[in-house]
């Protein structure tokens, strides 16, 4: 794709605004009606999609030219969905997200990156991941684990722990626990220690799709040699990658599971048994990746017909990514499974979840968007009176931990997982 | 254009923070990007004239503030709240002017429960002021346009008409107290607001400009900056928070048991207009529209029916379209309203059911069953409760443009809608427009409370990124205002829409030919009195002293009041 395919969503952009709200019939109160991070910090109609399109327009027609404020007004977005659902709530010939991702690639293309990126890019391509840890102790966190090292055996599935479990200290317990609980139900499962590299969606989000292609490249690979035909991950960035851009950009035909999707399935047919009750109230936090965007991801390549005169529609029909269909029960229902545990949900849910502010590069970008994003969730976290707010995604939880250090609402933050593993007893294992 | 010294950009960062203005051209340019632009501008532009700059005022002060440096600096002012239209931008390209977007200034100031009146900031938007007067047992109107449109700009501003209009009054009958920045920069408060009384009455004790500021048409920001307003509340028997079922797009909001859901068809617009008397007559009903037929008759339940489905294209409406049992349908819902009944007992629900019921049966009119089960009720509930799907105006291609809509009784709106569907039928030929049928037309029950009097808009769909299908729309645009003339009925929307494109004096050798010319000179005079300086835009309509008496005289000058043709 290219900038100028998406002229046509740009032409019809009626610039109605739906995108800086979630669906209009989920608003339940003035507070929380707001969908759109980037506009609440940026201000000016170019932080929202359709002005970013508009953007694009202006941009590709020569009435304007890359300045700061352009640059600013482009990548300050977490790239959260929202407006691509809003957006779709009454267009079927529209693509704001695909089509803002596809300004930063030109912007990239053309130079105009963001410097405050350039060091986590720089780890990625040489240590293989966005935290700016050395490659080789990515598989640290697993030492202690008995389970099959993939770049020696073979397996059908492979567990991918992603960046921030394997380095992030205060996380990474869920990635052992994920895999002790994949070990008990039987599951032929491996890991991949140091060669597992990032998925490399944060660098697509960033705008650098290249970057996205050697990690697809690199590990497609050595799933392959490991004999890999399912990935599990219980990281909802690296599960939107593999099961989205992977097939999309790479034609990658492996099986993807989040954690919390297999677990459920494990519960519901009768697999796993929770002994322990944990009495808690809680509230679940649905991560971009996992939710409006974890839909299945259809192959497409076709064109724009015209339909009654003037209506379009696509030959063959295109796939429809509206946010109906995004991981959103699983995790709920294995919360609900868990002996003691009360969910609550905070207004914004589901497809109209509030972003936890880390996605799109802003958390690494644009440190104080990021964090008021947070800010903002956990405000309506506390609001539902919930002692917990508890997400799929180390992403999140580690953007609303480090909300709560800086003086948001203090909730503890938890991972699915972890309540599965005091579900289970295991947790201090872990 | 005009040079603007920098100066007045810096005076204008010193007042709202330099992070509160741009003149970037880019960002300029998303400001500049407009609904309907294409349809009016030179090559069929989608930009209306860039603004000099984008101003985002937090308080009344710094919006009377701004407007005083544009006074000195001689910068046109214009205000948008949503900034959905192209009369939102400035108008010209000669002519530098601030745009104000009003979003930051976006408080519900007070619900005052017991008088039913709210008091909002500019960028509070419907759905916002909805979801909290319904928790206290109480609704506001939400206009055609939508719950994503500003109170403050539908009741000051513009039209101010919704489905529920029919009950709760149009948002221009319910505006109360006013908060206003006139292009000069003074604070008008008016009706009771002005007197230190509190919000609750737009007559005084004070003054009473409403037909000044908004009149039957609003002012469409073309005299200056409305900053807060007050509007009527209306009672609410629903649940306090509205809570919707099933997935995207067409989520069902489950119908209480003291509210009725129906679609109702009529065997001719004869029929329609007749029902509505009945209905009328009879004081039942809450909303009142004529929602679906926006798709187009032909069209209308397969698209509907497709919508229904979270996973529904496109593709499965052509399919749909093809289907004898949807067109069964089609047929049935062909001259078809929606109409919801609140009961405020189980006793009252049901007799309004009965009285309806009966009505029906008396009119022969009749219930478009597949459009009353289950499921398509509570779609409709939902739709018309909220209006948070309006961007389907747009649905087909992203281009839709209302023609027609001239307000009247039944009998009177009856009587032009023929002209209107034959019309449409006719420009439809080209294949250039959404072919849907001719009778694409939609209309809200009531423009005014109480109802007895509404209007239907054709729903022309166009393709904004093809410039023949642009063109088409152009056509149909100027076929209908010649279609009104040969048949003797008002100009509608679409004559509105296309002046924005013109000279001020071709719009002023129209007006001159209007009756009633005391109106516009007296608007003149309401100017020169508030904006001395020119600062507004035409959307505030008036005529120069002697226009059309004489030869028109055209010089740069005529922008302003005061300059009159005459003196010149
Ligand atoms: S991107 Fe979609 S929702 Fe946003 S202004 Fe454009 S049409 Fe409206
Ligand atoms: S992706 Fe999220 S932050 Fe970015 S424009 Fe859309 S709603 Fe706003």
């Amino acid at each position: 794709m290219a900038l100028e395919d998406f002229r046509a969503d740009a032409m019809r952009c009626t610039r109605c605004t739906y995108c800086r709200w979630i669906p209009f019939d989920l608003v339940k109160s003035e507070r929380f009606a707001k969908g759109c991070p980037s506009i609440e910090a940026g201000q000016f109609h170019a932080y929202t999609a359709g002005g970013r399109l508009v953007t694009a327009l202006s941009l590709m027609d020569g009435r304007s030219t890359v300045t700061e404020k352009v640059k600013d007004s482009v990548f300050k977005c977490t790239l959260c969905g929202q407006c691509d659902v809003s957006c779709k709530m009454c267009r079927y010939d529209m693509e704001p997200l695909a089509a803002m991702r596809e300004l930063r690639f030109h912007l990239v293309e053309k130079g105009h990156t963001l410097p405050q990126l350039e060091p986590v890019l720089e780890s990625l391509r040489t240590e293989f991941n966005m935290l700016q840890k050395p490659a080789d102790e990515r598989g640290d966190w697993a030492k202690k684990l008995k389970v099959k090292d993939l770049t020696k055996e073979k397996a059908e599935v492979v567990f991918h722990a992603g960046c921030r479990y394997s380095f992030d200290g205060d996380l990474s317990h869920v990635a052992r626990l994920s895999v002790r609980i994949l070990q008990e139900a039987g599951v032929d499962v491996g890991i991949l220690g140091e060669a597992e590299h990032c998925c490399g969606g944060r660098a697509y989000g960033m705008g650098y799709k290249i970057d996205l292609m050697h990690s697809a490249d690199h590990n497609l690979r050595t799933w392959k040699a490991a004999g890999v035909k399912t990935v599990v991950t219980p990281c909802a960035e690296c599960f939107h990658t593999f099961k989205r851009l992977y097939a999309a950009e790479a034609g990658s035909a492996v099986e993807v599971v989040h954690m919390v999707q297999f677990v459920d399935r494990l519960v519901k047919e009768g697999k796993l048994r929770f002994t322990k009750a944990v009495p808690m109230t809680v509230t679940y936090h649905d991560p971009c990746h996992l939710g409006r965007q974890g839909e299945d991801h259809v192959p497409w390549d076709g064109v724009e017909k015209k339909i009654f005169g003037q209506a379009v529609a696509y030959d063959p029909p295109r796939p429809r990514y509206s946010g109906a269909f995004g991981v959103y029960e699983p995790p709920r229902d294995v919360l609900k499974a868990i002996p003691g545990i009360r969910l609550v949900e905070m207004e914004r849910n589901r497809e109209a979840a509030w972003c936890c502010g880390a996605g799109g590069g802003s958390r690494e970008a644009y440190p104080d968007f990021s964090r008021a994003t947070a800010n903002e969730r956990m405000e309506e976290a506390a609001g539902t009176g919930a002692e917990a707010i508890v997400s799929a995604c180390p992403w999140c939880e580690r953007n609303f931990s480090d909300a709560v250090e800086g003086g948001a609402e203090p909730m503890k933050v938890l991972d699915v997982i972890s309540l599965v593993g005091r579900a289970l007893g295991i947790e201090q294992e872990a | 254009m005009k040079e603007i010294s920098r100066d007045a950009y810096r005076a204008i960062e010193d007042i709202v923070g330099p992070e509160h203005v741009t003149d970037d051209p880019a960002l300029l340019d998303s400001y500049a990007f407009q609904w309907l632009a294409e349809l009016v501008r030179p090559n069929l532009s989608h930009y209306m004239p860039r603004p000099w700059a984008v101003v985002m005022p937090k308080s009344t002060e710094e919006v009377a503030a701004v407007t005083k440096v544009c006074n000195k600096y001689g910068v046109k002012v214009k205000p948008i709240s949503t900034g959905w239209y192209h009369w939102a931008a400035p108008l010209k390209d000669d002519e530098p002017t601030v745009q104000f977007d009003m979003r930051r200034m976006n408080r519900i100031l007070e619900i005052d429960e017991k008088n039913m009146v709210a008091v909002v900031e500019t960028g509070v938007i419907c759905a916002q002021l909805q979801a909290e007067v319904m928790k206290r047992g109480l609704n506001i109107n939400i206009i055609g346009a939508g719950c994503s449109t500003s109170i403050v700009a539908s009741a000051s501003a513009y039209f101010g008409g919704g489905p529920s209009s029919y009950f709760l009054g149009s948002n221009s009958d319910n505006l109360l107290g006013q908060e206003w920045v006139t292009p000069a920069g003074d604070v008008i408060r008016t009706g009771s607001l002005s007197s230190g009384c509190g919000w609750f009455c737009g007559e005084g004790p004070g003054p009473s400009p409403r037909a000044i500021t908004r009149g039957s048409l609003g002012t469409r920001g073309g005299l200056g900056v409305f900053t807060k307003c007050a509007v009527k509340l209306g009672p609410w028997e629903g649940p306090p928070v509205l809570e919707p079922k099933g997935k995207p797009p067409a989520y069902r909001l489950p119908i209480p048991e003291s509210f009725r859901v129906y679609t109702v068809g009529t065997p001719s617009f004869e029929a329609l207009a007749n029902i509505y008397y009945e209905i009328y007559d009879n004081a039942i009903g809450y909303i009142f529209h004529r929602q679906f037929n926006l798709a187009g008759a032909d069209l209308a339940a397969a698209l509907w029916l497709t919508y229904l489905d979270p996973k529904g294209t496109m593709n499965d409406v052509e399919t749909r379209s093809k289907d004898p049992e949807v067109g069964k349908i089609s047929d049935e819902a062909r001259v078809s309203f929606q109409i919801i009944l609140q009961g405020r007992s189980t006793a009252d629900i049901e007799l309004q059911d009965r009285i309806l019921d009966e009505i029906i049966r008396r009119t022969g009119c009749f219930k478009v069953e597949r459009f009353c089960e289950q499921d398509f009720a509570e779609f409709t509930n939902m739709y018309l409760q909220r209006m948070g799907h309006k961007h389907c105006n747009f649905i087909w291609v992203g281009g839709y443009m209302g023609s027609w809509m001239q307000p009247g009784t039944p009998d009177f709106v009856k009587g032009y809608v023929k002209t209107a569907i034959d019309g449409f039928e006719r420009d439809q030929k080209s294949g250039l427009l959404v072919e849907c049928g001719g009778d694409a037309m939609m209309g809200c029950g009531s423009t005014l409370g109480g109802g007895g009097f509404f209007a239907l808009e054709q729903f022309v769909s166009y393709d904004p990124n093809d410039d023949d299908s642009v063109r088409a729309c152009i056509k149909h645009m100027e076929d209908a205002i010649e279609d009104c003339k040969k048949n003797g009925i008002p100009l509608g929307k679409e004559y509105l829409y296309l002046q924005i494109g013109w000279t001020d004096e071709r719009i002023w050798n129209d007006l001159a030919k209007m009756p009633q010319q005391f109106v516009l000179n007296f608007q003149r005079k309401i100017k020169e009195a508030l904006d001395p300086n020119g600062l507004g835009d035409r959307n505030y309509p008036w005529i120069p002293e002697g226009w059309g008496k004489e030869k028109p005289i055209v010089t740069a000058e005529a922008g302003k009041p005061g300059k009159s043709a005459a003196a010149r």
